[in-house]
């Protein structure tokens, strides 16, 4: 396989947007990714879309076909790619695997989804749909309601409070307002989301004990990437970040059927194989982008994932060592909690962020001197996760 | 009474639900059908206040079960205080209402 | 202005009790005031009202229009028995909420119209207003309806309100009852607020009614500003 190269990052800011549809969101979010690297009128030979539901948020399908012929780069081969929240992750895959084997030159890929089209209620509806029909979508589960199931036997297993929960919400929602592009633009305090006697009504219990204020906003947007070789990277004016390693690992559709619903094994074992593949270690990483769709996820990601050991996520963050300029800032970008969560979009987004990050670009939430990022796509409820490493070239 | 159909692997014994086609450990092909014994116990739960369009309801309580026999599934629990390690008597009936049908479907309460 | 003619245009108008100013603690840790509106503090109100009416969103524009009318019927008395509760932020006037009485024991609640969003100030300002009706003026049943979709199936099923026969007096919708059982078996859950108010809180939201720009109105309502990269 060749190195492959994100040679342009761009992305549209999350939030509700009424004004634009899908398809605008998608095409303003490659443009922007084709511009950033210059790419100019140079052909691009296939582009992937990563969409969860467009079919049902938006009633419209076969999205790739129609952003090709809006962006006119017929006729490059064009493939919606699908794999629930991780729709995003796994369309940087396609396209990185379309570039490593020689197969194409030059990808763009581009997630997206537009929720707001439709109210809360329906929104809950159709991320619901990603559970087992029979098993488990009937009863009314919910993706919270999965994380509840999940956070109450993880916060009693290692010691997590709920204080532990809301300083992950207040760490993101901080960083998001150094983010423009962060759906969230709003400071909260531990005194107006737990500790006051009457926090519960600011942040009502969605799924007990997940609160409000541990989910991540419902949110419109897109994010896209230019991924092509080094040769042709080199001619563009970007500075260099290679994707250098990618893992992705699958686990039982239902949380009953894992033996121990408390260890998201696809998490794991997606990071080893993209650290592997990378030849990196995790406490090489400076920077991560986790997916923090509930509180609880960051802190059992940031264990899953390598960088401390189980148990030990919540007295990282105590100790603010995952804030920004602490020893592994997590989510400088507001993560999911703070940028929002337009499914297809969130695994582009977060990868857009690394390369911002690794570039220097990041602006005023920039993790100083950061050289190798980290990422980390959360499908279903964890039956279907990507994990991505890229590196600074110097 | 009606309820779910579980799966024991024929090969090495897992008991699974829902359905494979292959065992998740053995990758065995053959299975016997296998109904939930009528007792299981709270395996975890959570109380749903936001429940998804088409629900109006608030406090709806869901929790996996595992039963006696080993088989565990996901269900509607009829308690309001709903703790790990309860014992629980299985019952099938409709869970929700889809498109104007009733859909039935597991639901528990508490028991010795 | 002819009072003998007014008198027999004017409704006649019932003593309500006060409603006690309280505080409620925000997510952000800010410090929501909600009072008691006077007849005179209407014209202040109005002018934060206006800018509302150009957001087609989330039917700003009805709500809106609707406030304002019942604002100004109530300020030149023709409107009967209406109260407005006002919400502030370090003075900063962020919703205001108004309930006509049908009788002493009916409530009809009219709007809900919050200027900043995010913070729930809506929630705490609807509560307040039922927390008035059935706590201090000591209502039955508030009927209710909603123009817009925001969050009002989410509401119905919070208070568990009841589908009741007839039309709502805004545009013949149909109405919802909130009967005073159910207020107070949900108060908790979704009633905020402590008293007294601290007085430096207190001073400062009755120094003044601060009015934000037609612009952040606009801003707040429709979206925070980006900067595209």
């Amino acid at each position: 396989m060749r190195p492959v190269v994100v040679a342009g990052v761009g992305m549209i800011p999350f939030e509700r947007r009424d004004e634009d549809s899908l398809m605008d969101m998608l095409a303003t979010a490659g443009l922007n990714a084709m511009d950033d690297a210059g790419l100019g009128d140079r052909p691009i030979d296939s582009v992937y879309v990563g969409n969860m539901a467009s079919g049902l948020f938006n009633h419209q399908v076969s999205v790739a076909s129609a952003l090709v012929d809006r962006l006119s780069l017929l006729p490059a081969a064009a493939d919606r790619v699908e794999n629930g929240p991780a729709s995003g992750g796994s369309a940087i895959k396609n396209g990185f695997l379309a570039v490593a084997s020689g197969f194409n030159d030059v990808v763009l890929v581009v997630g997206g989804e537009k929720m707001r089209e439709v109210i809360g209620p329906k929104a809950t509806d159709i991320v619901a749909c990603m559970t087992h029909p029979q098993a488990e979508y009937i009863y009314g589960v919910t993706l919270p309601a999965m994380a509840g199931m999940f956070a109450r036997l993880y916060m009693e297993k290692y010691g997590v409070t709920r204080e532990h929960l809301s300083m992950v919400a207040i760490k993101n929602q901080t960083n998001g307002l150094l983010n423009p592009y962060a759906h969230i633009q709003m400071k909260i305090t531990m005194e107006g989301i737990l500790s006051h006697p009457q926090s519960h009504i600011n942040s009502p219990v969605v799924a007990d004990p997940i609160h409000l204020y541990d989910c991540c906003p419902v949110s419109d947007g897109a994010a896209a990437v230019l991924l092509t070789t080094e040769e042709i990277a080199n001619k563009l004016k970007k500075p260099l970040v290679t994707i250098d390693g990618i893992g992705q690992a699958t686990d039982t559709h239902t949380l009953q059927e894992r033996s121990d619903p408390t260890d998201l094994k696809a998490v794991t074992l997606a990071s080893e194989q993209a650290f592997k593949m990378a030849g990196i270690k995790p406490k090489d990483i400076d920077v991560a982008e986790l997916h923090d769709a509930f509180t609880i996820l960051e802190i059992a990601e940031s264990e899953h994932a390598g960088f401390f050991p189980k148990g030990e996520g919540a007295k990282a963050l105590e100790r603010g060592e995952t804030q920004i300029g602490g020893k592994l800032p997590i989510n400088p970008s507001g993560g999911l909690k703070a940028r929002g969560h337009p499914v297809g979009a969130t695994g582009v987004a977060q990868v857009v962020e690394l390369v911002w990050q690794l570039r220097g670009e990041a602006g005023e939430r920039q993790v100083k001197g950061a050289a190798n990022g980290f990422s980390l796509n959360f499908g279903g409820f964890g039956n279907n996760v990507l994990a991505f490493v890229l590196r600074r070239k110097s | 009474m009606k309820t779910i159909t579980a799966y024991k692997c024929n090969k090495c014994g897992l008991v699974m639900y829902p359905y494979h086609d292959r065992c998740l450990n053995c990758k065995g092909r053959d299975f016997k059908e296998i109904a939930p014994t009528s007792k299981g116990k709270l395996l975890t739960y959570t109380v749903i206040e936001q429940l998804p369009w088409g629900m109006d309801e608030r406090g709806r309580v869901l929790g996996v079960v595992e039963f006696d026999n080993g088989v565990k599934a996901l269900g509607l629990i009829k308690d309001d205080a709903p703790r790990i390690g309860m014992k629980l008597k299985v019952n099938w009936e409709p869970v929700r209402e889809m498109g104007g049908e009733e859909i039935f479907g597991l639901t528990f309460v508490k028991t010795k | 202005m002819d009072m003998e003619v007014e008198g027999y245009l004017r409704p006649p108008e019932m003593d309500l009790p006060p409603y006690p100013p309280k505080v409620v603690t925000l997510a952000t840790g800010g410090k929501l005031i909600i009072r008691q509106a006077s007849r005179a503090d209407v014209p202040i109100l109005l002018e934060a009202v206006r800018p509302t009416m150009k957001v087609e969103r989330d039917f700003y524009d009805i709500v809106g229009a609707r406030v304002y009318a019942e604002l100004l019927g109530w300020y030149r008395h023709r409107v009967r028995d209406e109260f407005c509760l006002m919400g502030q932020i370090d003075g900063l006037l962020v919703g205001v909420v108004n309930t006509r009485l049908y009788s002493r024991e009916l409530g009809i609640s009219l709007h809900t119209l919050a200027t900043e969003r995010g913070l729930r100030i809506g929630a705490h300002l609807f509560a307040a207003k039922m927390e008035y009706s059935f706590e201090y003026i000591g209502q039955e049943e508030v009927l209710i309806t909603a123009e817009s979709p925001i969050g009002f199936r989410r509401w119905m099923i919070e208070y568990e309100l009841i589908e009741r026969e007839g039309q709502h007096e805004l545009g013949g919708a149909t109405p919802y009852g909130l009967t005073k059982e159910l207020y107070y078996k949900h108060k908790d859950r979704l009633v905020a607020g402590e008293r007294p108010v601290p007085e430096e809180l207190l001073a400062v939201a009755e120094k003044e009614i601060i009015v934000a720009s037609e612009d952040d109105i606009l801003e707040k309502i429709l979206g925070a500003k980006r900067r595209e990269r």
